[in-house]
């Protein structure tokens, strides 16, 4: 960029299977039987430095009964928008479009999206699914300090979750032209005993005819959502 | 001055239009004019969302019993570029309530009217106390 | 006390000076001072911002029929149109309720966003040149149009017979622009090949690749189609196509007769102040129009104005609300029917 600082404009998308679960996991069956193996959970490598989310012991029950009610309460089901940093390791590609003011992320999922302030620190006025991004630049790494997020949202579908109180600060960088180095710290005193982090690698969709599609999967969720609201 | 402004505002009101026919997002589905209501409640939180803003009250009924109320407000997003924010409504706050109740007779309605009990109407203008969108 | 200009000579010089021709033409009001254009560093023009149409909320689509093909008002309709924005500005901030103000149903009147200077336009169709939509074809009045807000009793066996904007999904490229009573911010940002427009209500990202490749296939095809943008001098020329036929509308809020999969627009975007943006919009849709029409927004960016998050569907109490209140009553009717038999 001609500011010096490296352009991650473009369309980017994770591999692996954290959206499933951000800890190591094996290969099991899925919540709908009827999916056969289409809808089973693949086996995976953990996102999470060091293995383990250090929830407090409360917490930790927590997500044991979201694993057990995920049918119900994955958010992520329901086509609600994932939040961060969940929204960076969806199995659908995101469009950063980085000026020299402001950063937008365009994820395909839900059509969600966010804008990273680059500019003066501003508040969030209110909570939302995907919080109040304020970015700078330390060398040629991305600072985003994401906060305001308003807890509704999970990391994944094993029913690791977050509070009003949770906070992230990611961390992008290039590897090189094609690789994005991806880290997030998470403290939220609510719930976990001491900060924790994730970290993986996005790619950059190489195809000649790649693009951002749309997502917007509301029409797939309403009769899950309303169906008994249906008139007879 | 008033009367030339009222004639002015008839000659010109088939273009003047106020509130656009395509204005409001899913109200009059919900609620029932044939039950209006009118009361105090407390606070209990503001949910600042999409596509409208809820308010939940307590409502104490004359046997003392308290009920909790939602109230249907519009979208916040006015609001909040008028610098109110989600500190704005502190719970415990008084306000009375004034709308329709649910098809369904739930405890729910709309609030069209919202005051606090000194009269004043909530939200008026911007946070700050100014005029708000200042005019060129 | 505000002086009533009569038309006369003025306001002829006046409608010129908006950037009409007495025969009707559009053309862009030159800049009143020398301003240039600013440029992105790597020299594509930059039209950055948070942009808003809410100057023009309550300019009706279609233009009355009593103005014929004028598109421009004259300085007296203009200072009366300012009068009535500033009675409502003054409404807006009374304090405490008028007496015997009877409550409706809808949320509180002063919540809604207001322009802050008087629309010039009569209209926001510019062509045909009664500023009125081209007649709409047979087939496409067919086609099923959901119910919007203020439909006290709609139909509500299902989702389904409410409007895409009620269901949360989308307004449309169109309808996500078109000013309505909130929800109207424009954020554009730019990278190197790309403009990425989000627009507040409902949430809308649209990625605008600038390199000429191809649209995607015509097997791909999406509510807010598929977006294809280059340069003309400092004008960015959006084409966008592949739409999903037969849901939303070109109207404001995506009402209106739903267009179909053949629908193509084509919208300019031109700077023309600081704070000044001309947005110019062709609706080209064969299977639902006679013809091509034109519409013409000025937007304008507003000194703290910033798009927030507008999440919709994840708390779309309404829905369940609207359905609910739907079945409460047909049971109470079946109720009533049964004990009318006995």
């Amino acid at each position: 960029m001609p500011d010096g600082k490296p352009n991650f404009t473009g369309l980017w998308e994770a591999l692996g299977t954290a959206n499933w679960d951000i800890r190591d996991h094996s290969a099991q069956t899925g919540p709908f039987i009827q999916l056969g193996a289409t809808g089973a959970m693949p086996a995976g490598q953990g996102i999470v430095e060091g293995g383990e989310i250090p929830y407090t012991p409360e917490a930790a029950a927590q997500q044991k009964e979201n694993l057990k009610n995920r049918m119900k309460l994955d958010p992520e089901i329901k086509c609600y928008m994932p939040g961060i940093p969940r929204a960076n390791y969806m199995p659908f590609p995101f469009q950063i479009t980085q000026s020299q003011r402001d950063i937008a992320f365009a994820y395909e999922y839900a059509t969600s999206n966010r804008v990273v302030n680059m500019g003066k620190f501003k508040e969030g006025a209110v909570d939302s699914w995907m919080g109040t991004s304020n970015g700078h630049w330390e060398g040629d790494t991305l600072v985003v300090d994401v906060s305001s997020l308003n807890g509704n949202s999970w990391f994944d579908r094993s029913g690791n979750f977050q509070t009003e109180d949770t906070h992230v600060v990611e961390r992008f960088k290039l590897a090189d032209a094609d690789h994005m180095n991806y880290e997030a710290t998470i403290d939220d005193k609510t719930i976990y005993t001491r900060p924790w982090k994730i970290s993986t690698v996005i790619y950059r969709r190489k195809e000649k005819n790649a693009q951002l599609n749309e997502f917007k999967c509301v029409p797939f969720t309403e009769e899950l959502i309303y169906g008994d609201l249906k008139k007879k | 001055m008033r009367k030339t402004l009222l004639v002015v505002l008839a000659a010109g009101a088939s273009f003047l239009s106020a509130a656009p026919a395509w204005a409001h997002h899913a109200f009059a589905a919900e609620f029932d004019l044939d039950q209006p209501f009118k009361f105090k409640g407390t606070v209990t939180k503001m949910e600042w969302i999409n596509p409208h803003a809820w308010i939940h009250v307590d409502v104490v009924g004359d046997d003392g019993k308290v009920t909790p109320w939602m109230i249907e407000a519009a979208a916040p997003n006015a609001l909040l570029r008028r610098g109110w924010n989600k500190n704005s409504l502190p719970k415990g706050t008084e306000i009375i309530v004034e709308g329709y109740r649910a098809k369904d007779g739930a405890n729910r309605g709309n609030g069209n009217i919202i005051t606090f009990t000194d009269g004043r109407k909530l939200f008026v203008g911007s946070s700050a106390g100014d005029r708000g969108a200042p005019s060129k | 006390m505000r002086h009533l200009v009569c038309i006369s000579a003025l306001g002829v010089m006046a409608a010129m000076a908006f950037g009409q021709a007495p025969s009707g033409e559009t053309k862009p009001a030159p800049a009143t001072k020398s301003w240039n254009q600013p440029k992105t560093p790597w020299g594509d023009p930059d039209l950055q911002g948070t942009w808003t149409g809410d100057d023009c909320i309550g300019t009706p689509l279609q233009r009355p029929v009593k103005f014929g093909d004028r598109l421009y008002l004259t300085e007296q309709e203009l200072a009366e149109r300012e009068a009535n924005r500033e009675k409502t500005e003054h409404s807006d901030l009374e304090q405490v309720v008028a007496p015997g103000q009877a409550a409706t149903i809808g949320g509180p009147e002063h919540w809604m966003e207001r322009s802050r200077r008087p629309c010039k336009q009569t209209s926001l169709i510019v062509d045909p040149r009664d500023g009125r939509l081209p007649d709409i074809l047979p087939e496409a009045k067919t086609r099923h149009v959901g119910a919007g807000a203020i439909v006290s009793d709609p139909k509500a066996d299902s989702w389904e017979d409410f409007d895409y904007y009620i269901r949360c999904i989308t307004r449309g490229v169109v309808g996500s622009i078109l000013p309505v009573i909130y929800g109207n911010g424009q954020q554009i940002v730019q990278g190197k090949g790309f403009v990425t427009i989000l627009q507040e209500m409902v949430h809308e990202a649209r990625v605008i690749p600038l390199d000429g490749r191809p649209h995607a296939g015509p097997n791909i095809r999406s509510f807010m189609g598929d977006a294809r943008g280059h340069w003309e001098g400092n004008t960015l020329v959006v084409e966008t196509t592949n739409f999903v036929g037969n849901t939303t509308g070109v109207n404001g809020n995506g009402g209106g007769t739903p267009t179909s999969d053949a629908l193509t627009l084509t919208e300019r975007y031109t700077r023309t102040g600081p704070n000044e943006m001309r947005y110019e919009l062709t609706v080209d849709d064969p299977k639902t129009f006679v013809r091509p029409y034109k519409v013409l927004l000025p937007l304008t960016e507003e000194p703290g104005y910033r798009n927030y998050e507008y999440a919709c569907h994840e708390g779309n109490y309404g829905m369940f609300n609207s359905l609910s209140g739907a079945r409460a009553k047909e049971k109470k009717a079946a109720a009533a029917a049964a004990a009318a038999k006995n």
